[in-house]
């Protein structure tokens, strides 16, 4: 058997950069007189009594733990030590940007978390040492660069509470999507004129709009396919919930309406405030997933304009079979510009190789959904929620390695499901659906929701796509099923096309998954959503679910705090179903500025 | 200026979506095909025994209905149709011609269907899937959606005639509404024009709200009447704005704006004459559906075409009128709540202003706007700086 080629290409790895050093020196004085400044504006005094406050707040809460602890009956310390914590929002404290330290879950699952704690740092620095300067000297031009650096922290609060198989599972699965993330931090560095400025990688690059999914680039082994504003805004808006901010600010000042979309919005800020890097050979950009984000590529091309763009545009009444061949032919045409903007050659070979991989995946991802809508569920939480959507919408299938990760985590699955496992130990109340897109800056909300409440997560609405095997012999029909499934991607297949597809998609989704308790996100600015939003209402009423409205502004924590999110479900919790929170801690605690 | 003999007959017909000249119609056994949309191609709601009426809610007062079911962040044109369809305004209705272009409007039509706002027996909602961009295959589509989300449709409801003969019958009397239309829209090119921004407004929106063979006789006579009309010696106006932007159905907004001083001379809106009231040239060797969609995808000026030709003519279309009709600046307008004209209206208004060198009043607006005292103190200030420029130019 043909050994499998080595994922990334390892020629965009070694393709030469072209830094420009009197620029790169001129930057760091500029940064250098940045920070001077801050240490000059800092007041030491306010600092230092922060820093004793911090200790003595510390000091104050290991007494406090001590004491807890020791107030334990022998069987309950024994289960402490064992099992872990119960009292989560002890990990938060008032005005930190982090939690105060690591999870206690249990000598072997602590041990273990360690363990892929140290796996994720060792996969990160390796990752940056294939082209360190680059990498590192990106944040000292872009502020999200210096977001990732909490990444870890991110990890631990999408884990929290997790015990055994479900623990394990999410940490493999978010490997992979830290692992894409570096490596394409990475490229971006590369890239960057005024960073890297590789002109060789800067022409095998494909830039993609950030919510179009990358299985087109299957066909062009020797290219490289970036989703341009992924790491810059979309998924640094996830780490980090005040990312956003800044962008928001300035495409609102330049006159962009406050009740836009704030991805749309975060994009267009981003390339007021120069925050993407400059980079790549041409720019794919989308009509998806919705009006707003169509809208955003007139300003790509306003601060680009040299930058080769094919709007890749896909009909709306996708359900319509009648309108797939306007889709295939928009992908044929998309296939032609790649080709002639950067002389590459599409393979079909390559892309039913990279088809069959994610038929394959695809198979797996059914197989979890199968076991998470038994009475016994075991993947739940962020991690698995995240992987989905990257899977489903960046990897499709490109990453061999991903298949590897499948393959593991259904085994853990399968064995887990035997042995009835409980994802959240103690804590499995509640069946829950998620509907609607959740808020960038609360990720682990449903981590929030099964730890203090009881509420389970078993699937949320992004995640339910196109499983449809794809087409991988007759090249016609493979081009209609590409069609089919971008026309079903994250964010769209149920807010486009006709109320069907996200009202009575909702209904049915319930009854296939059991779950009788629907966290309705309210995006304060999606209108798709929004216009739906009284038959939601009137039609799950009638039907008897228990529907929980949360508003959010996606990746604007200003407008909605998380804690006024958590606040909704508490408060429906505490009113409508006369339930007591499963860890009283989580309930009220301060995360206003923590990452 | 001596009043027009049938300006305030015509305001009267924008005073009710189902005003006299469609009850006339309908009285004579025809049906009414009500649409939003400049997406669809007008002529094809007019084939037939068929006339199309682009749906308004005049005098829109409370849309706490509509708000309930589709929030309070949400375009209010889409809202303010809701609301009256669930009132029972729009019972009258044949048929509901929607495009999901906009998802805004897409479910105010969808609420049509799910709250059974007419229960006229035949009555039909359609939604049409509309590219984002011209190129064959996107023409191939559009014209396919035409024939079975519209054609098809109105055969198989009520038999109605839709063979090429008869679009062909129907585009000849659209462009005898619209040889007025742009007979009357090029007098405003005049230093002191027989007609007001105003007055134009309303007989351009008849247009689209009335059965084209019942109004024509009227848009006959009204043209005459101006080509004798004698404009005041001294005009009334001390700024020439062209506008571009979003919906417009509401006369009241160009009467606040002129209100202020200005003469608005150019409208390039929906509803308004830019794009709408082009003639339609068909040929004799394809088929006229086909050629109406491709002419309305190229005269189209809506936001949501993408593709980078024509981005840029919406820019040199709002510069092109601008100049021809003299104006001395633009008002950017849009919807509020609008993403399309949101984005559009933001980036464009910078646009116009530093490399088309044009002042640019940039606003977002309600549905109904004719007692905005905030927007009147805008276009005030507006007025004033384009008169501020134009003595400095005089003074150079």
């Amino acid at each position: 058997m043909a050994k499998a080629p080595k994922f990334p290409n390892p020629a965009f790895w070694r393709a030469k950069d072209n830094i420009n050093w009197k620029a790169q020196g001129e930057n760091l004085k500029e940064v250098g007189g940045i920070f001077w400044d801050m240490l000059k504006a800092t007041d030491w005094k306010e600092f230092g009594q922060k820093t004793v406050d911090d200790f003595k707040a510390d000091g104050q809460r290991i007494k406090e733990e001590y004491a807890d602890f020791m107030a334990l009956s022998k069987d309950e310390k024994i289960d402490r030590i064992l099992n872990g914590e119960k009292s989560l929002g002890r990990l938060y404290r008032k005005g930190a940007m982090a939690t105060v330290r690591r999870e206690w879950r249990g000598i072997k699952d602590t041990a273990y978390d360690f363990y892929e704690w140290a796996h994720m740092w060792g996969m990160l620095l390796m990752t940056f040492s294939r082209d360190l300067i680059p990498a590192l000297n990106s944040a000292l031009y872009y502020r999200w660069m210096i977001s990732y650096f909490c990444c870890h922290g991110f990890m631990d609060k999408n884990i929290m509470g997790l015990r055994g198989s479900n623990l394990r599972m999410s940490h493999l699965l978010i490997y992979d999507i830290f692992r894409y993330v570096a490596e394409n931090l990475v490229f971006l560095a590369k890239c960057d004129k005024k960073n890297g400025n590789s002109q060789e990688l800067n022409k095998k690059v494909v830039l993609f709009d950030e919510m179009t999914m990358g299985q087109i680039m299957a066909g062009f082994p020797d290219l490289l396919g970036i989703p341009y504003q992924l790491m810059p805004v979309f998924l640094v808006s996830e780490i980090d919930q005040l990312t956003c901010v800044p962008y928001i600010d300035a495409v609102e000042s330049y006159g962009l309406p406050s009740d836009t979309c704030p991805v749309p919005s975060s994009e267009c800020g981003a390339l007021v405030v120069d925050a993407l890097p400059h980079m790549g050979s041409c720019f794919i950009s989308s009509s998806m997933p919705c009006d707003g984000s169509t809208m955003a590529s007139s300003y790509m091309a306003r601060r680009f304009p040299d930058l080769p763009v094919f709007h890749l545009c896909f009909p709306v009444r996708y359900e319509d079979e009648e309108t797939v061949q306007m889709g295939a032919e928009d992908i044929r045409a998309c296939i032609k510009f790649i080709e002639e903007t950067t002389g590459a050659k599409w393979n079909w070979d390559a892309y039913f190789t990279q088809m069959k991989r994610f038929n394959e995946e695809t198979a797996y991802e059914l197989q979890k959904w199968e076991i998470n809508k038994s009475r016994y569920p075991q993947l739940l939480g962020p991690c698995y929620e995240l992987f989905r959507k990257w899977n489903y919408e960046m990897d499709g299938g490109a990453d061999p390695r991903t298949l590897k990760t499948f393959q593991k985590v259904n085994k853990i699955l399968l064995k887990a499901y035997e042995k009835q496992e409980e994802p959240w130990p103690g804590k499995m109340k509640y069946r829950a659906i998620v509907w609607s897109c959740p808020a960038h800056y609360y990720a682990n909300f449903s981590n929030w929701a099964a730890n203090c409440w009881g509420i389970n997560v078993l699937v949320e609405m992004e995640s339910l796509n196109f499983t449809k095997q794809l087409e991988t012999e007759d090249k016609e029909e493979a081009l209609r099923d590409l069609a089919r499934l971008y026309e079903r991607m994250v964010m769209r297949r149920h807010t486009n096309g006709g109320y069907q597809n996200v009202v009575d998609e909702l209904w049915r989704q319930c009854e296939a998954w059991d779950a009788s308790l629907i966290i309705m996100y309210q995006n304060v600015a999606c209108k798709n959503m929004a216009t739906v939003q009284g038959v939601l209402d009137e039609q799950g009423r009638q039907r008897g679910y228990d529907l929980i409205w949360v508003e959010h502004d996606l990746m604007d924590p200003r407008t909605v705090s998380r804690r006024t999110m958590r606040d909704k479900v508490s408060e429906y919790m505490r009113t409508v179903k006369q339930a007591e929170p499963v860890d009283p801690s989580l309930v009220e605690f301060e995360d206003e500025v923590c990452m | 200026m001596k009043d027009l003999k049938h300006l305030i007959y015509f305001e009267s017909l924008l005073e009710n979506a189902n005003n006299e000249l469609i009850k006339q119609a309908q009285a004579d056994g025809q049906l009414a095909i009500g649409y939003t949309c400049f997406h669809v191609p007008e002529p094809l709601l007019n084939v037939d025994k068929c006339f199309s009426t682009r749906l308004r809610a005049p005098n829109t007062g409370s849309i706490d209905i509509a708000t309930y079911y589709m929030s309070n962040y949400t375009c209010e044109y889409a809202r303010a149709l809701l609301e009256r369809a669930i009132e029972g305004g729009y019972q009258f209705l044949d048929a509901l011609i929607g495009v999901d272009a906009c998802s805004m409007m897409n479910r105010s039509m969808e609420h049509f269907e799910l709250l059974h706002v007419n229960d006229k027996p035949g009555f039909f909602v359609t939604h049409c899937d509309i590219p984002y961009k011209i190129a064959d295959y996107t023409l191939d589509s559009y014209e396919k959606q035409m024939r079975i989300r519209v054609l098809d449709r109105l055969t198989e409801n009520y038999g109605v005639d839709t063979s090429d003969e008869a679009i062909r019958k129907a585009v000849a009397e659209h462009n005898e509404v619209c040889k007025i239309i742009s007979e009357i829209r090029e007098m405003r090119k005049a230093d002191n024009p027989v007609i007001t921004g105003y007055e134009f407004h309303v007989i351009d929106l008849v247009t689209y709200v009335c059965p084209k063979a019942l109004i024509l006789p009227y848009l006959r006579e009204t043209l005459e009447e101006l080509k004798t009309r004698e404009p005041d010696p001294k005009p009334a106006f001390r700024a020439r704005v062209a506008i571009v932007g979003s919906e417009i159905d509401d006369p009241s907004l160009t009467k606040l704006i002129e209100g202020c001083g200005a003469l608005v001379v150019s409208d390039r809106y929906c509803f308004g004459s830019t794009p709408g009231r082009e003639v339609i040239e068909l040929n004799d060797d394809e088929p006229a559906l086909r050629q109406l969609c491709l002419h309305t995808m190229q005269v189209s000026e809506c936001a949501r075409y993408i593709s980078d030709e024509k981005v840029l003519q919406r820019r040199e279309t709002a510069d092109k009128l601008a100049k021809e009709f003299k104006a001395e600046g633009m008002i950017y307008e849009q919807m509020k709540y609008c993403d399309y004209w949101g984005f559009e209206r933001a980036l464009v208004s910078h646009i116009m202003h530093d490399e088309y060198g044009w002042p640019v009043l940039s606003i977002d607006r309600l549905y109904n706007n004719g007692n905005s005292g905030q927007l009147r103190t805008r276009v005030q200030a507006f007025v004033e700086s384009l008169e501020i420029k134009r003595i400095h130019k005089e003074g150079k």
